[in-house]
Parts: structure tokens; C-alpha cells; sequence
């Protein structure tokens, strides 16, 4: 058949389809069901993203060979294929939206991340002004007390 | 860029090749466009909506001027998506410029739980990838010879037919193709990219550019292949129905 050089694997409700510092050298896109990616934050499982059919995930780690950056888990019976560096090259050629799906999924990100960025920012700064103030009012109240 | 929408009720053809000068598909297509908007269907057109290569100055500036303006008249009413395809794709601009399209490089359709992907195809077209400019120059030359013997036109169909049918057959190569219409006179590039799409996740994969209508389950019967063929023949269109999706001929 013809998509047949992909590897497609079957997973079952809760199971792990890899864990966060694994190393990973392949993406996955979900060819049917749902997964779930968290991140351990200060000893908690923080939930990052839930991908359904047709979306894609595990890229960084094929793309930059860093670990996993997140435990990803099946919701429910899950269909994934898997794509390793060499065939993701394939994929390109035999399926050029792909490329472009990629680019439009990874630009959502980065502009989420500039959102959440921008508030953090806002955050800091607020906070940041706050103590400036603080600071101002102590150091006033120290200049003009008696002793 | 649009590429993915939601989509209840949705009707998609192709290839209409409105402007050729071997095809009368304008009357035909807004026939089809008043049809939806009275159903209350958007619209898709897959791609060679209007032709480039065979035609004339004449004939280009009257059919398509008369084109966009029913196609302006009944935006209003309904979205209509047009999928660039290979022999529009020089019009993008103009076609962006005019209003009442919503120009597309392909769509990915939720349509009830169903998930659809509406492209013309032509990035699957081997020949036409890899030697476009030998592709574009007998283009040109069989057009050619077409405005000399208008009839010599369906020859082009003929070719392809001994090319892959026969030569199939002949090989031994990929007999599984030659059971449906949709992919027997074809490469099988087409097949393969619509097994592609299927594996990621679409239930239903729609395509135009060959010139052959038909359906053929893909992905192990998990998905349909649709392909709607052209309107030099019998035209044909696929309708999506809360999810439904079924190729239904369009009377010419």
C-alpha cells in the first residue's frame, strides 16, 4: 500500500506513549483518538496540550534530538503514525501540505507563547512597580523619622 | 491563509475549465452555483475553475468576466471556496482582486464528527512536478493542434488511457488500480497521495485534476477517496452533508 513506509501503532486508553527526558528521535501524528501532554512543574503534572485527530506532536525532540519535553498519554484508543527523521523527508515530498499544516501549527504556538509571554511581562512589570513603590514610601517614612 | 473551516452543508466540483476552447461549462457552472445557493450549500470549486492555457484572449475576457459576476451576484448569499489549481494558478492575484472568492490552497473540512480535505491535486501529478516546463510546452503544442482539429482534444484522454490502463495490464504493475474508473487511466501517484492524507486522519479525501470521477475506499476502508472529475464530460460534484459525503452527476 502506499502510506505504508509510515509506522502506525496502536495504543490503549492510559497508555504512555513516551515520558518527559525520553530520548526521542520521531514525531507522531494522530490518525485516530486523543493524547494528552503534561509537564511535571514543581513536583505536578501541569497539562500542556490535548491533541485529536489529525494533529501532530513530538516534533522538537525529531527536529532538535533534545528529550521529551512532556509525558505524552492515550485518552482513548489511539491510532498514531509514527515519523522518524528520514521519513519525514518522504512525508514532505509525497505530502507537501504536510509542510505547511507544520508551519501553521508551529506559528499558533509561537504566537500563543508570545501571548503568554506578553503577561508575564505585564505581570512582572506590575509587580516590579509595586515594590518601586514600596521601596519609595519606606525610604521616605526612614528620611523623616525623627531619629 | 484559510485552510481549515467548518462546513455543514458544502457542495465541491472541479475542473470546470470555464474559458477553454474546447469546453462550455460557464452556463452550466452558474446553473450549478444558483442550485446551491437555493439548497443553501456553500461551495467549493476544487481547482481549474477558469482555463489559461486553452484559450483565447476573446474567449478568456468573456466567459470569465461573465463568470465573476454571477459568482460576485451570489456571494452574498453563500461562501464560495476556489481551491487554485494548475491551469488558474497564474490568475491567483486577479482572481483575489475581484471579490467574491475566497481563494484557498486547499481546505480541511469539519463537517459533523467527519473530517474532509478538499485539494485539486495537481501537486500529485508526477509529470507535471518534476518537467513542468516540458509539460507546459506540448501543452502548448497540443493546444495547438487542438485549435487546428478541435476533436483531436479527447486524444489527449486516449493517450493516458494506453499509458496506464494497457500498459498496466500489459506490466503486471499495480493491477489493484485498474478495478475502478477513478484510478485505472491515471498515474497512481493520485491513489497514493489520497492513502497519504487518509492516514492522517481524513475520512474522506476529495481531489479533481485527472479528469476521472469516482470513489475508492483508501487508508483499509477506513476513508473514500472522491475524485470529481471534469466537466469536458459528464460533471460531477460531491455533495457533504453533516458529514455525509457522496458524489452525485450534475445533468449537463
Amino acid at each position: 500500500m502506499a502510506a505504508r513506509y509510515l509506522d502506525e501503532r496502536t495504543y490503549e486508553t492510559g497508555d504512555i506513549i513516551f515520558a518527559e527526558g525520553d530520548p526521542g528521535s520521531e514525531m507522531f501524528i494522530v490518525s485516530e483518538g486523543h493524547v494528552v501532554i503534561t509537564k511535571q512543574v514543581a513536583g505536578r503534572d501541569v497539562f500542556l496540550a490535548a491533541q485529536g485527530r489529525g494533529d501532530f506532536f513530538g516534533e522538537m525532540a525529531l527536529l532538535t534530538s533534545s528529550p521529551r519535553h512532556g509525558t505524552c498519554v492515550a485518552l482513548v484508543p489511539t491510532r498514531l503514525v509514527a515519523i522518524k527523521s528520514g521519513e519525514l523527508l518522504m512525508k514532505l515530498r509525497r505530502d507537501p501540505t504536510f509542510a505547511l499544516e507544520m508551519l501553521q501549527q508551529m506559528t499558533r504556538r509561537i504566537g500563543y507563547l508570545e501571548e503568554q509571554m506578553a503577561k508575564l511581562m505585564e505581570q512582572e512589570l506590575a509587580s516590579r512597580q509595586e515594590l518601586a513603590t514600596i521601596l519609595a514610601k519606606s525610604e521616605y517614612r526612614l528620611r523623616d523619622s525623627p531619629g | 491563509m484559510i485552510t481549515d473551516v467548518r462546513e455543514n452543508r458544502l457542495l465541491v466540483t472541479s475542473d470546470t475549465h470555464v474559458g477553454s476552447l474546447f469546453c462550455d461549462a460557464r452556463r452550466g457552472l452558474v446553473r450549478w452555483l444558483d442550485y446551491a445557493c437555493a439548497h443553501k450549500y456553500n461551495v467549493c470549486i476544487n481547482g481549474d475553475g477558469i482555463e489559461v492555457q486553452y484559450t483565447s484572449l476573446t474567449r478568456f475576457t468573456t466567459e470569465t468576466a461573465a463568470l465573476l459576476r454571477d459568482i460576485r451576484r451570489l456571494a452574498s448569499e453563500i461562501t464560495i471556496y476556489y481551491t487554485i489549481g494548475n491551469h488558474d494558478i497564474i490568475l491567483e492575484h486577479y482572481l483575489g482582486e475581484w471579490g467574491g472568492l475566497r481563494l484557498v490552497p486547499y481546505l480541511n473540512v469539519s463537517s459533523a464528527t467527519k473530517r474532509i480535505r478538499i485539494e485539486h491535486g495537481h501537486l500529485y501529478d508526477t509529470s507535471l512536478m518534476t518537467r513542468p516546463d516540458l509539460r507546459y510546452g506540448l501543452r502548448r503544442f497540443f493546444c495547438f493542434l487542438c485549435r487546428m482539429y478541435p476533436p483531436g482534444f479527447h486524444s489527449y484522454q486516449m493517450y493516458e488511457t494506453l499509458r496506464y490502463r494497457y500498459l498496466r495490464r500489459l506490466l503486471g504493475h499495480d493491477r489493484h488500480l485498474l478495478d475502478s474508473p477513478v484510478t485505472r487511466d491515471v498515474s497512481p501517484s493520485f491513489h497514493e497521495a489520497a492513502e497519504d492524507l487518509a492516514q492522517r486522519g481524513f475520512d474522506a479525501v476529495i481531489f479533481g485534476h485527472t479528469h476521472r470521477h469516482g470513489v475508492l475506499p483508501v487508508n483499509g476502508n477506513r476513508a473514500r477517496y472522491f475524485n470529481t472529475g471534469s466537466w469536458f464530460d459528464q460533471p460531477h460534484y460531491v455533495v457533504i452533508d453533516n458529514g455525509e459525503v457522496e458524489l452525485r452527476p450534475w445533468p449537463s
